[in-house]
């Protein structure tokens, strides 16, 4: 697969001119995403991972702290030939959902709200029909069309914003701790629509949070800490190595703390558990082999 | 225990006699213990922010009482001082509402308008620092150049600060990072340890509920579903299954394993719990 997103180097501050000295918040950064890629990014908090997104998008000031590069589908977007046409350009292709579903809708009405990006394009209107339509439809939102944006939950709020970033067409979406503010049905929602536009509609999805149940089911793991990669791999390796995991400041999820309480314990167990349904079957396999 | 506070069939309309009339609460009838940490739970929609206005007198009851040590609040006859200091409520995402120039002037913020002494406030501000797990050095910051984490240890500090008897916090730990989790929690166990109040906590993370909780309130469309403590409620995970509510994970591991045949108690809900019961069914050690 090609390579779409390109980080070399990567090191930003934010606020120079302050009176106090501020600290690299990424310092040295090498990432590459490949088209197509689930990657999940997580780090507690300060680690720098929001900021990074942030520059993927350059919805970011004081651009001139930022050295390095970073490569979006081949162009240096920190280069000092960038213009504004060209940052255009970028965001029609890297799309960003965030935390807060109230601080992205615009409009009064569900449909308009997700026709907003494509009227600004100065598409067609029939074109933009058909985007707002196929949008809403793969984030299952279709039948609130025409309600308030207001009068939907979070995550049906969430969806709608979402629907907003795929009418743009873009090739890849960052979701910065978007399913950080929802419930519990909230949070799947969003999570299965991550997997739908990254299996089906062969969208690039990089998605920063907290949540380690949410990392699980991505393709890749990326840890930060202190600016840096801390832990990179599949979400198995990441989560079979406890002690890199809390040095960069996270916890292993619940189900994988259980296993390594039981290994202290004198149970022999070589595989990781991350889900109740992975662990329960290791903790079987073990017990039987422990009792024999 | 004795109870600290009470409600009695407490039913409540959203804009009764209006097009958009809401039954949010639907004859709710529980108690908090004295000294106990309870959680409350239940899905967006199921009434438990509702509940968090009730208690301090935010909102008045369609129908029912809220009672404080025995008092109803509503009745004319109540002389149990201003609720907003005896009931403290963080809302959500607390952190927003910081405002003072300094993290001390807005910790003292509730202190002074509750006509403390300089003298007290400045002791009440120290001890909220305290029990938050944060220094003194940062009295004089300005709250705005924090992090988040410590934003909303500040925030939670403000509430605190007023010492109020019941400490009622809506997704205290919500964004925060696993070590930012640990800090809110701890803080809140320290603040009932050490004034002996009772501490009501809505969150939608039932493991965070199944560690830190004594008791445990499930609500349903409006309704009580489950309450007691913390064990007999995970021990009816087949109903908040059929709720479609999340069980904690040790829980569900301990189903999961119960199903296939071993010999567990799967009404156990955390870590530590578990590996006991898991070294005595495996017989190790």
């Amino acid at each position: 697969m090609a390579e779409f997103i390109e980080i070399k180097n990567l090191h930003f501050s934010y606020g120079k001119e302050e009176s106090k000295q501020q600290d690299d918040v990424l310092c040295g950064v090498d990432l590459t995403v490949r088209k197509g890629e689930y990657v999940a990014i997580l780090g507690r908090n300060g680690s720098g991972k929001s900021t990074l997104a942030k520059l993927l998008n350059l919805v970011i000031d004081d651009l001139e702290n930022a050295s390095g590069e970073i490569l979006v589908d081949g162009v240096n977007i920190l280069s000092d030939d960038m213009t504004e046409d060209m940052a255009f350009e970028l965001r029609k292709k890297v799309g960003m959902v965030f935390q807060n579903p109230d601080n992205q809708l615009v409009a009064t009405v569900v449909e308009e709200d997700v026709a907003f990006g494509p009227e600004n394009l100065g598409l067609d209107p029939k074109e933009i029909r058909r985007r707002v339509d196929e949008a809403l439809d793969t984030v299952g939102m279709s039948e609130f069309a025409k309600r308030e944006p207001h009068r939907l939950s979070g995550g049906q709020k969430q969806r709608v914003a979402i629907a907003g970033v795929i009418a743009m067409m873009p090739d890849c979406i960052i979701f910065d701790e978007s399913t950080a503010m929802l419930d519990p049905v909230g949070r799947k929602d969003i999570v299965a629509t991550m997997e739908k536009l990254n299996r089906e509609h062969g969208i690039t999805v990089l998605t920063i949070t907290h949540y380690m149940e949410e990392a699980v089911r991505a393709d890749r793991v990326v840890v930060l800490n202190h600016g840096k990669i801390a832990i990179e791999g599949t979400p198995e390796q990441v989560f079979s190595d406890a002690g890199a995991l809390r040095a960069a400041g996270l916890e292993l999820p619940q189900c994988a703390q259980l296993i390594e309480e039981l290994i202290k314990s004198g149970m022999s167990i070589k595989e990781c558990g991350i889900t109740p349904e992975d662990c329960a079957r290791i903790i079987l396999l073990a017990g039987g082999a422990t009792c024999q | 225990m004795s109870i600290k506070l009470e409600l009695q069939n407490v039913t409540y309309y959203y804009g009764k006699g209006t097009a958009f009339e809401v039954k949010a609460l639907d004859n709710v009838s529980f108690a908090v213990k004295e000294r106990s940490i309870t959680g409350l739970i239940g899905h967006t929609g199921s009434g438990k922010s509702t509940l968090a206005q009730l208690f301090n007198g935010l909102e008045k009851p369609t129908e029912g009482k809220v009672l404080l040590d025995g008092a109803d609040i509503w009745d004319k006859k109540y002389k149990g001082g201003r609720l907003c200091f005896r009931v403290g409520l963080v809302m959500q995402y607390p952190e927003y509402q910081l405002f003072e120039e300094t993290v001390f002037n807005d910790i003292a913020f509730g202190p002074r308008n509750k006509g403390m002494s300089e003298d007290e406030v400045k002791q009440l501000v120290m001890d909220a620092v305290s029990f938050v797990g944060m220094t003194p050095e940062i009295l004089e910051q300005s709250p705005f150049d924090l992090s988040g984490g410590q934003k909303r240890r500040v925030a939670i500090a403000g509430i605190m600060a007023m010492q109020p008897e019941v400490l009622v916090l809506d997704e205290p730990a919500a964004g925060l990072d696993p070590a930012g989790r640990a800090d809110i929690f701890a803080g809140i166990k320290r603040y009932r340890d050490t004034t002996g109040a009772s501490v009501i906590i809505i969150s939608h993370s039932m493991e965070d509920m199944a560690e830190y909780c004594d008791d445990v309130i499930v609500m349903h469309k409006g309704k009580v579903m489950l309450t007691g403590p913390k064990d007999s409620v995970f021990a009816d995970s087949d109903k908040l299954v059929a709720a479609g509510l999340d069980i904690p994970q040790i829980t569900r591991v301990m189903r999961l394993l119960k199903e296939n045949g071993l010999d567990v108690d799967a009404s156990v809900c955390t870590k530590d719990q578990a590996v006991a019961e898991l070294i005595r069914a495996f017989k190790l050690k």
